[in-house]
């Protein structure tokens, strides 16, 4: 083997600096105030007088690197070679030139939707789902175009009562976090793992199996003397961590498997304080490629929340001042024993007073 | 005193408890540290365990694994591999 | 291996306003064979409804436990092209700003490497890689130091940090997000590459309450932008809104939570010792009032997803700590993961070991005093451990 040039480690990402516009790095810290112009465009100008222009749109996170050299050309047109990603999987061009903003949509528009600020619906925050991920009970990338072209119109307007934010995960270990979202999809299993347990003795390391569930519910076996694991159905959670270090018990289920939807959470402090989602509707089957159930199913929640919320409600604000059962009522979903919690601290979610609407 | 007793030595014997271990319990790094500390006392410190597990990996003797929590481990093929 | 690519399910998903990734990869597919497996497996998943991947542990870049995630393919015979297919998680720059030059160049390693897919961006923030094999780990690790990229954070470690826009393009930031995430990236890069902790630990920095990074919902520990001294206002520019027509009644003053705004002609007057900085009416009126500025951030501590005792917002552990330099910040970081090295247990986050050995262990243990801050509300139950108590004099 050759031997090679030092290996560089622990250097770090490099520094920020060198990617910011001009007119960011001159402006630095100084910024006055923001307006948005219209759906996707807006404009913050600094105590100097120094005005920046972005304009938002949508990616669908999971992209080319043709995708980004498309974002990186329309970049070195009109924005100086300057853009940004958020946190939710948009791209963000920095303009120091106002008329370039026109141009510039025009060609974004040939391939995606400019639009996501304001009272929007933003780009949905997601996880891998079967493109990638071994534990999933859904796809997430499939769900997000299906229900992003059903919403795309919330996407390019402002018309809104305020920001509404979306979120998939495709199983309850959430990398996508969704757990703070005007609206989640939820992938969901609802079946333990099945257990090989002809190959499992040969495959997976039994103690390593065992300590991989993190709620004690697998338990070393021995089945006609061969040692291997059995799962405590009451216990299990479908979180697949166990198939994680254990190829031999698959938590996929076809014939089960599918989503979850729930509603009310928000992250900012504005107003009220941070919420978590709550369920809406317990289980809708996978029905790929195109999920009718669940876009119907979000655009109706969607829809009921335009119609009677108050301008700067978000969804959750709303349904508290509404209340619950007239949530059920208006968006038509059933209400079931699953909406009854009955895990740690399920009896703060009991009503303990007898303020109800009749 | 943290010092007395030497790098390698601390390595030879982190790599011997993942070694007994190998497929009954992943070690992880804190294991490790515990493990040295309370055979040596103050004798070790925090820094010379984190300094051995690097001369381990940094070495090849061993890789870190990750199934749900990091652990140390030595090499071999996965069985997702296969 | 037959090179047409038949996916009549897939197709269904290029439909439609919303930019199609079917799209996008099938263009990727007839350049990259792994590409094409991919949609072929994808296409089966979809027929199928299930998944068919396997998790892989243990590939990754010489001498790092994080950064790389394994990826195998269950039907390796049928779709070899993704029998790897692993991560990579590159660590992002602070804010997610680039230049063309730059992403053009990390493309041009992806390129090279790996099957042209990837995430911008990942969950944690990190630039992430979508699928290669193992032999190409080191030469893309290679080809991205030499381009002066890292790898980020996975596993039982510092997870990669992550920010807002912050100063560089909000007037709204109390800190300067960017710098800190820098610098303890920079500072820690160490726990970052080599796991040594419990479980994951995620710091995100956001730069005001309206926590554009979601720090209070997704991680272990979040530096959130606050000030404590007034709201900065300009009447005249209030004087315009009102002059507008806007409705300033129920816009502002009706949504302040607590009632602490009022407006006499066209004057707004705020009674800010009884403004809890929920941020609605800077956000409402960008124009006119503006956060204060005796400036800081609040760090919360806990916050995570529900595996395994329920999901977690994270708590106030300091309401209010200036941000002038970061040392403070690297003593706060060093003392928390001392305590949860000592006495957290296996994959147990840190807000899930406070909740078990209790908030008034946990701030002795790192050396804070309690504030009334930290709590909603006082204890309602009387369960409690006395620690002081009188002896009678023998």
């Amino acid at each position: 083997m050759s031997v090679t040039t030092e290996r560089r480690t622990d250097i770090g990402p490099p520094h920020y600096e060198q990617f910011l516009h001009p007119i960011i790095k001159a402006n630095y810290g100084k910024w006055k105030y923001h307006e948005g112009l219209k759906p996707g465009v807006f404009v913050h100008v600094a105590e100097s007088g120094d005005s920046i222009y972005t304009v938002r749109a949508a990616s669908p996170r999971l992209i080319s690197t043709d995708f980004v050299r498309k974002l990186t050309a329309l970049a070195d047109k009109y924005s100086d070679g300057y853009l940004r990603f958020t946190s939710r999987n948009n791209v963000e061009f920095l303009l120091g030139n106002k008329d370039n903003i026109d141009p510039l949509i025009k060609e974004l528009e040939e391939f995606t939707l400019v639009g996501g600020t304001g009272r929007s619906i933003s780009n949905i925050v997601h996880t891998q789902g079967w493109v990638h991920c071994h534990s999933s009970a859904t796809d997430a990338s499939g769900l997000v175009k299906v229900v992003m072209d059903e919403l795309a119109e919330y996407f390019t307007s402002m018309k809104l009562p305020h920001k509404l934010r979306l979120a998939v995960a495709c199983c309850l270990n959430m990398c996508g976090a969704v757990h703070a979202s005007d609206i989640a999809i939820l992938g969901v299993h609802r079946t333990p793992p099945r257990i090989d347990h002809k190959n499992l003795p040969n495959l997976c390391e039994i103690p390593t199996t065992v300590a991989s569930c993190p709620n004690n519910a697998v338990r070393p076996t021995s089945i006609e003397g061969r040692s291997t694991v059995k799962v405590d159905e009451d216990k299990c959670m479908y979180c697949g961590n166990c198939f994680t270090v254990c190829p031999a018990m698959p938590i996929a289920d076809a014939l089960n498997d599918g989503v979850s939807i729930w509603v009310g959470g928000k992250i900012s402090n504005a107003r009220t304080e941070p919420m978590f989602t709550k369920l809406a509707v317990p289980y809708i089957p996978n029905n790929p490629p195109r999920w009718p159930e669940v876009t119907d199913a979000v655009k109706n929640i969607v829809e009921v929340y335009a119609k009677n919320a108050k301008p700067y409600e978000r969804m959750g604000e709303w349904i508290n001042r509404i209340g619950w059962p007239k949530f059920f009522d208006l968006t038509g979903i059933e209400f079931t024993k699953y909406h009854l919690d009955d895990f740690r601290h399920a009896g703060t979610t009991y009503r303990r007073s007898l303020q109800n609407r009749y | 005193m943290a010092g007395e007793v030497s790098i390698e030595q601390i390595a030879d014997e982190m790599y011997q408890l993942v070694a007994d271990s190998a497929g009954q319990k992943k070690l992880k790094a804190t294991d490790l540290t515990k493990a040295m500390t309370s055979k040596y006392g103050d004798q070790v410190s925090k820094q010379d365990c984190k300094d051995a597990i690097k001369m381990l990996i940094d070495s090849g003797r061993c890789i870190y694994g990750y199934f749900g929590g990091s652990s140390i481990e030595i090499p071999h093929r996965e069985g997702s591999e296969n | 291996m037959s090179d047409d690519l038949k996916t009549p399910l897939l197709d269904e998903l290029e439909k439609g306003p919303w930019p199609s990734f079917v799209k996008d990869l099938k263009q990727m597919a007839s350049k990259k064979p792994m590409v094409k497996d991919l949609l072929r497996q994808l296409e089966k998943s979809y027929r199928d409804k299930r998944g068919y991947w396997k998790h892989g542990g243990l590939v990754g870049i010489m001498g790092y436990g994080g950064g790389v995630i394994g990826r195998y393919t269950a039907l390796p015979d049928e779709f070899p092209g993704v029998s790897h297919f692993h991560t990579l998680r590159v660590n992002q720059p602070s804010g997610w700003f680039y230049t063309s030059k730059a992403l053009n160049e990390l493309m041009d390693i992806w390129d090279a490497h790996g099957s042209g897919l990837l995430n911008v961006h990942g969950s944690t923030g990190d630039l992430v890689f979508l699928g290669t094999v193992t032999d190409e780990l080191e030469p893309t690790f290679r080809d991205l130091t030499a381009k002066d990229w890292d790898l980020g954070g996975s596993g039982s470690d510092l997870r990669t940090p992550s920010c807002c826009v912050g100063p560089a393009r909000c007037e709204n930031a109390c800190y300067d997000t960017l710098a800190l995430t820098y610098d303890l990236t920079h500072k820690y890069q160490d726990e970052l590459h080599r796991p040594m902790f419990n479980y994951k630990y995620k710091i995100k920095m956001s730069g005001c309450p309206n926590d554009c990074t979601a720090a209070i919902a997704r991680s272990d520990m979040g530096i959130i932008g606050i000030w404590k001294d007034d709201i900065q206002v300009d009447q005249a520019a209030f004087a315009e809104y009102v002059d507008s027509g806007m409705d300033i009644q129920g816009s502002v003053v009706d949504k302040c939570p607590t009632g602490c705004i009022s407006v006499e002609g066209k004057e707004i007057k705020i009674d800010n010792s009884n403004c809890v900085k929920c941020m609605h009416c800077i956000n409402t009126l960008p124009k006119a009032l503006r956060v204060g500025k005796e400036r800081g951030a609040a760090v919360t501590i806990g916050a995570k997803a529900p595996i395994v005792e329920g999901a977690l917002f994270g708590s106030v552990m300091i309401p209010f700590m200036k941000m002038d330099n970061f040392e403070d910040m690297h003593d706060l970081i060093e003392r928390i993961w001392e305590f949860w090295d000592e006495h957290g247990k296996n994959r147990e986050r840190i807000g899930e070991c406070v909740e078990r050995i209790g908030l008034a262990t946990f701030i002795e243990g790192i050396g804070l005093d309690p504030v009334p801050q930290m709590v909603k509300q006082p204890r309602d139950n009387p369960y409690i451990f006395y620690e002081e108590y009188y002896e009678e004099e023998s």
